[in-house]
């Protein structure tokens, strides 16, 4: 029987959301393996929201306390999580392949002399061993693995293990941790300037062509981008940068350059231009036109044929409502 | 300063990804290599820094098969003055077995700064620079996209959900660098002549036992054909369930 | 319409330098530089390397080659059936199984095709193609880099000439085209200056319509008895379901009856094919587009039958000088410089061969020019041994045999093709003379409207979606290279959007757009449209087995 460490994350003294998929994932390993899970947070306090992780399952909640965890500590936290991975026969330690969890994770492995099986998509048990499905070569293949050291120091790929409530009537417990910060101090978390994101590095483009009739409807756009709360940025199809009616660094690439959002949004972009090359490789694909034949709903997942003017704003007002969530 | 810099060699980024016939690696035929995008930015940081200190020594190291000193070449190209490949049949799957090699190359170095690019375009693993900092018991800072340095201390930003991290930390040390930290420099005319002459070790790798082993390589799962959801503004809400729950994108 | 009248001239004020002018920032001197890293340019240095290390007197020399693709063979394509003759020779200890030959030819078809059906030919002589090899010409370029770098030749990808560096009328280098430039051409932060490469000797192995080529023959004012002429290929590459076992060519549909050209069809592997169409640029009908003849070409069945359910792995074009052995120049060398390989013009078409005869060419040259090293005279007077070898080879006997079946066509298919037909019969000799010819440029086009074209996106594409397959991943903030005519008229802008099969021009509202980017240096827009000048290295397409 082995039991399963869920490495949970905080902010600011509040729980990321990200760590009910921690747990989630931690779960389906625990029950693999016929263990516990047991969920670790490291702050400076109490952590609020930390007892949500029992709602997903983990059977104890750790608040391990040290006045150098108010700010992500590298190498106080990675000593910490692993001195209470060593102390507990856990065959797993799952953490969150979020901005924290990749620098976290590999320092945790190497600490228990461990290998990291990172940024996971899929992971379960088979004959004992952990195995878990990774994308490489950005996305093109998927590489199943299995580890054979123990414990399995395993990073789950963010907004892919939906959380799945599995209340537990778990226990709670707070313990200090000895020592310092450590050598690398984070001194604070400098808030994105609301400036635009550049187009080729966005995980959300809202792109627009001829068919929004004038510059001025870009306006559009530009709502739609902000309502996704900074994740979004604004394209441009190439007629429309050549007509002078965007910036030429809005536009999306076209002979061949990969732009690869997880989600591109076409307004009014016909597709037959030479736009569909450069964001052909988006995961995810919505296409907005009023005519039905237009090639782009031949490469869209998802279309909606219709007034451009009229689903727009109703789009808008149904992100924000979801963002704010 | 010395500065010591890992690259790795990976198929380019518009590789066709197809499997070879063991079901578990790509096929090589036809693939093209190069140097690791993100491991550019980490030689252009070690050769500014070098020059700005006035002296010093930059050193490339690779571990991987022998084609990869092109790579080193490469970096040599550039500007580094000496490369050193440990050895390996291919590169192993387990990035802590990669660290041990590297560190064990690193150990006596005396060097001020390591330096990697954050992650590799074909792995995606993210693990070597900070595993091989915490087997060389040094200060380590991932994913800098900004970077000053004064005397014995740095100063570095990276990038969170949300926001640019501040850290500071004391040298020695090391870091692994992200896209936009510099502009690589295109090794010149004279660079690249010059690369030839310069020192390449080629010694085994000591990568210890690996804990990692791939059992399959598969392609994604096919596209699925794409539907049109419905008509005008009332097609919003289902829209928006699909990009939450089939598509998983928001 | 004629195109000449829309074309500007050569920038001949920009492409001869005096060697010290201003503008370059390094500077390297080298024994021999060839510029293009094509199988002439890489045979040549080779050759040259391996003369060098065997003579003590010598030693090494300082060999540099010049490409301006960003790796080697990224900017090669062929057909190819190669004839191993040139490779024999370059490397007389190894056997044809060493080379990178993929398959010999074993069986092979000609067909006349007409809109649904084929007629099969006997295989005319000219194009018997037993005992040569189906081959990459991407991999044969590869291969033969590593042979060079092995020798100590150095190879710089990624750098295009831009300029010829000159002393008088002598030859002493080229000047690189400079990085790094943002649209409106000024510098960006990533600016790298152009360099300056200086040789005793320079090979200009630049391959098709090579422009520096160009300038020096202008400057020097050297012609030839007939105008050099070109073809357009478009060539796919596809991954079948179906296996092909046999070399396929193809005359008629879809080319129309005045225009000259064919098909082919090579299995690579029974399931890799190399398919493409070549139509002679003096086309008649100014909405002919090439591509879109390819796409119709692959609805045909009997290509259709191999096609279907495949995938298209690479897309790419080229041209080809179609003008034989009357458009040689009457020297291809001069005070410090030769012509070599498809730059030259040493093509011949009946048999649809030029690989084996720019290796053969670049043997030469490298002969040549290691005696004129020796002898301390780099003149034309010395390197014109290098065009006494060409003159006594069989490169030229090759090219005088077929000197007229290319030009003959100039009459329309039926008439061309027998005229061709009792010039294989007599090799050569009757009819006799010389045929003249127009430049491609002077030849009227008549505009017509252009069938329309939808493609499918399975087994036809698009332009856009074509460009994307060749690898083109050029920056797009790139200053435009091409140098477009003035006052171009609609019908002009309608001709070049057909002409070029990347999409580079488009005709809206009655102006001509230019597309810049897409640009796949196939070099058709500089022999009919816009001039070409190269772009910042690594520019264009990425060709991986072309």
């Amino acid at each position: 029987m082995s039991h399963v460490l869920a490495v949970l994350e905080q902010r600011d003294g509040s729980l990321r959301k990200v760590s009910h998929e921690v747990v989630t994932g931690a779960r389906r390993l625990a029950d693999a393996l016929g263990g516990e899970v047991h969920a670790l947070v490291l702050g400076a306090g109490a952590v609020s929201g930390a007892d949500a992780a029992g709602r997903y399952g983990a059977d104890k909640v750790i608040t391990a306390t040290n006045a150098g965890f108010a700010q992500y500590a590298p190498e106080g936290c990675a000593r910490a999580v692993a001195e209470r991975a060593k102390g507990g026969a856990y065959g797993a330690v799952v953490l969150a392949a979020s901005a924290q969890g990749k620098d976290l994770a590999p320092r945790v492995a190497a600490k228990l002399g461990a290998p990291l099986a990172a940024d996971v998509t899929d992971l379960g048990v088979d004959g004992g061993s952990v195995v878990v499905i990774r994308p490489v070569f950005a996305g093109k293949a998927l590489l199943k693995v299995k580890v054979t050291a123990s414990p399995a120091v395993v990073s789950l790929r963010p907004n892919v293990f939906t959380p799945v409530e599995r209340p537990k009537a778990g226990t709670a417990e707070t313990t200090a941790v000895a020592g310092d910060a450590g050598r690398v101090v984070v001194k604070g978390i400098k808030a994105a300037a609301g400036g635009a994101l550049d187009v080729a590095e966005a995980p959300i483009v809202v792109a627009g062509g001829r068919g929004l009739k004038e510059p001025a409807n870009f306006k559009l756009l530009e709502e739609l981008a902000q309502a996704f709360g900074g994740k979004a940025a604004v394209g441009a199809s190439r007629a429309v940068v050549d007509a002078g009616w965007r910036p030429h660094g809005d536009q999306v690439g076209q002979t061949g350059k990969t732009v690869s959002p997880s989600l591109y949004i076409a307004v009014g972009i016909s597709g037959a231009i030479q736009h569909l090359a450069g964001m052909r490789t988006a995961k995810v694909i919505v296409a907005i036109n009023k005519d039905k034949d237009a090639p782009i709903f031949k490469v869209a997942d998802y279309g909606i044929v219709g007034d451009l003017f009229e689903i727009v704003p109703q789009l808008t007002e149904a992100v924000r409502r979801l963002t704010s969530a | 300063m010395k500065i010591a810099v890992c690259i790795k060699r990976v198929a380019d980024s518009e590789t066709r990804v197809k499997i070879a016939a063991d079901g578990k690696s790509l096929d090589e035929a036809g693939v093209k290599f190069i140097l690791n995008p993100y491991d550019e930015f980490a030689v252009e940081e070690a050769l500014q820094r070098k020059d700005k200190a006035g002296s010093g020594e930059v050193v490339v190291i690779a571990c991987g098969p022998p084609s990869s000193q092109e790579t080193i070449r490469t970096a040599l190209a550039m500007g580094a003055d000496r490369g050193v490949l440990l050895e390996a049949p291919g590169v192993p799957a387990d990035g802590l077995a990669v660290a041990r090699a590297l560190a064990a190359e690193l150990k006596d170095g005396g060097y001020d700064l390591i330096l990697f690019g954050k992650m590799a375009i074909d792995d995606y693993n993210q693990q070597v620079g900070p595993m091989v900092a915490e087997l060389l018991d040094l200060p380590c800072v991932t994913c800098v996209a900004h970077l000053t340095i004064d005397g014995g201390k740095g100063t570095a930003e990276r990038e969170v959900e949300g926001g640019m991290e501040e850290v500071e930390f004391p040298l020695p040390a090391v870091l692994t660098v992200d896209k936009g930290l510099n502009e690589p420099r295109y090794p010149a005319l004279k660079g690249i002549m010059a690369a030839k002459k310069k020192p390449l070790e080629v010694k085994p790798a000591a990568l210890g036992t690996a804990g990692l082993e791939i059992l399959a390589l598969t392609p994604p799962p096919e596209r699925k054909e794409g539907r049109i959801v419905g008509e005008g503004a009332a097609a919003v809400p289902a829209l928006l369930q699909l990009l939450r729950e089939e598509a998983k994108v928001l | 319409m004629i195109p000449a009248q829309y074309q500007p001239p050569l920038p001949l004020d920009r492409l001869i330098l005096k060697d010290g002018a201003e503008g370059a920032g390094d500077r390297m001197e080298l024994d021999v530089l060839f510029v293009g890293a094509g199988p002439a340019g890489l045979a040549g240095a080779i050759e040259l390397a391996r003369l060098a290390k065997t003579d003590p007197a010598v030693g090494e020399l300082n060999i540099g080659v010049l490409e301006k693709a960003e790796a080697l063979g990224e900017h090669s394509l062929s057909g190819a059936v190669v004839n191993p003759r040139g490779l024999r020779e370059l490397f007389p200890n190894l056997k044809d199984a060493d080379f990178p030959f993929r398959a010999p030819v074993t069986k092979e078809s000609v067909y006349l095709l007409t809109a649904g059906g084929q007629v099969r030919l006997p295989t005319p002589p000219t194009m018997k193609n037993h005992g040569y090899y189906i081959a990459s010409i991407c991999e044969i370029v590869r291969w033969l880099g590593h042979k060079a770098e092995e020798l100590g030749v150095n190879i710089f990808t990624g750098f295009p000439a831009a300029a010829l560096l000159t002393a008088g009328n002598r030859v002493t280098g080229v000047r690189t085209q400079a990085a790094g430039l943002g649209r409106d051409g000024q510098p960006l932060s990533s600016y790298q200056a152009p360099n300056d490469l200086t040789a005793k000797v320079t090979a200009l192995s630049e391959g098709t319509r090579g422009m520096l080529t160009q300038a020096w023959l202008e400057w020097q004012r050297i012609g030839s008895q007939n105008p050099q002429i070109f073809a357009l290929g478009v060539k796919e590459i596809w991954e079948t379901k179906q296996p092909l076992d046999r070399v396929i060519h193809t005359l008629g549909w879809p080319l129309p009856s005045d225009a000259f050209g064919g098909s082919f069809c090579y299995p690579l592997e029974p399931h890799l094919v190399a398919l493409g169409i070549v139509v002679g640029l003096d086309y008649s009908s100014a909405a002919l587009d090439v591509h879109v003849l390819l796409q119709r070409l692959k609805q045909h069945p009997l290509f259709r039958a191999t096609l279907e359910g495949g995938e298209m792995v690479e897309w790419g074009a080229k041209t080809i000088p179609e003008g034989g052995y009357y458009a040689l120049a009457a020297r291809r060398s001069g005070d410090g410089v030769v012509l070599v390989g498809d730059a030259a013009g040493f093509v011949d078409v009946p048999s649809l061969k030029g690989i084996h005869y720019a290796i053969q060419s670049g043997i030469y040259a490298a002969r040549a020019i290691f005696a004129a090293l020796k002898a301390g005279d780099a003149s034309g007077a010395r390197l014109a041994e290098y065009d006494r070898m060409v003159d006594g080879s069989y490169i030229a006997q090759d090219l005088y045999t077929t000197r007229n079946m290319r030009l003959a066509f100039k009459d329309g298919f039926t008439l061309g093709g027998l005229k061709a037909g009792l010039m294989t019969l007599t090799g050569g000799r009757f009819p006799g003379g010389r045929i003249a010819m127009h430049k491609d440029a002077e030849v009227a086009r008549r505009p017509n409207a252009a069938e329309p074209f939808t493609p499918d996106a399975k087994l036809t594409f698009s332009k856009v979606d074509a460009v994307f397959k060749a690898g083109n991943a050029t920056r797009d903030t790139i200053p435009t290279h091409l140098l477009v005519g003035q006052d171009v008229t609609t019908e002009a802008a309608r001709f070049y959007t057909h002409l070029c099969p990347a999409g580079v021009y488009e005709e809206v509202d009655g102006k001509l757009r230019v597309n810049a980017p897409n640009c796949v240096d196939c070099k058709a827009t500089d022999v009919v449209g816009p001039r070409w000048t190269p772009r910042e290295g690594g520019s264009g397409p990425k060709y991986k087995r072309m």
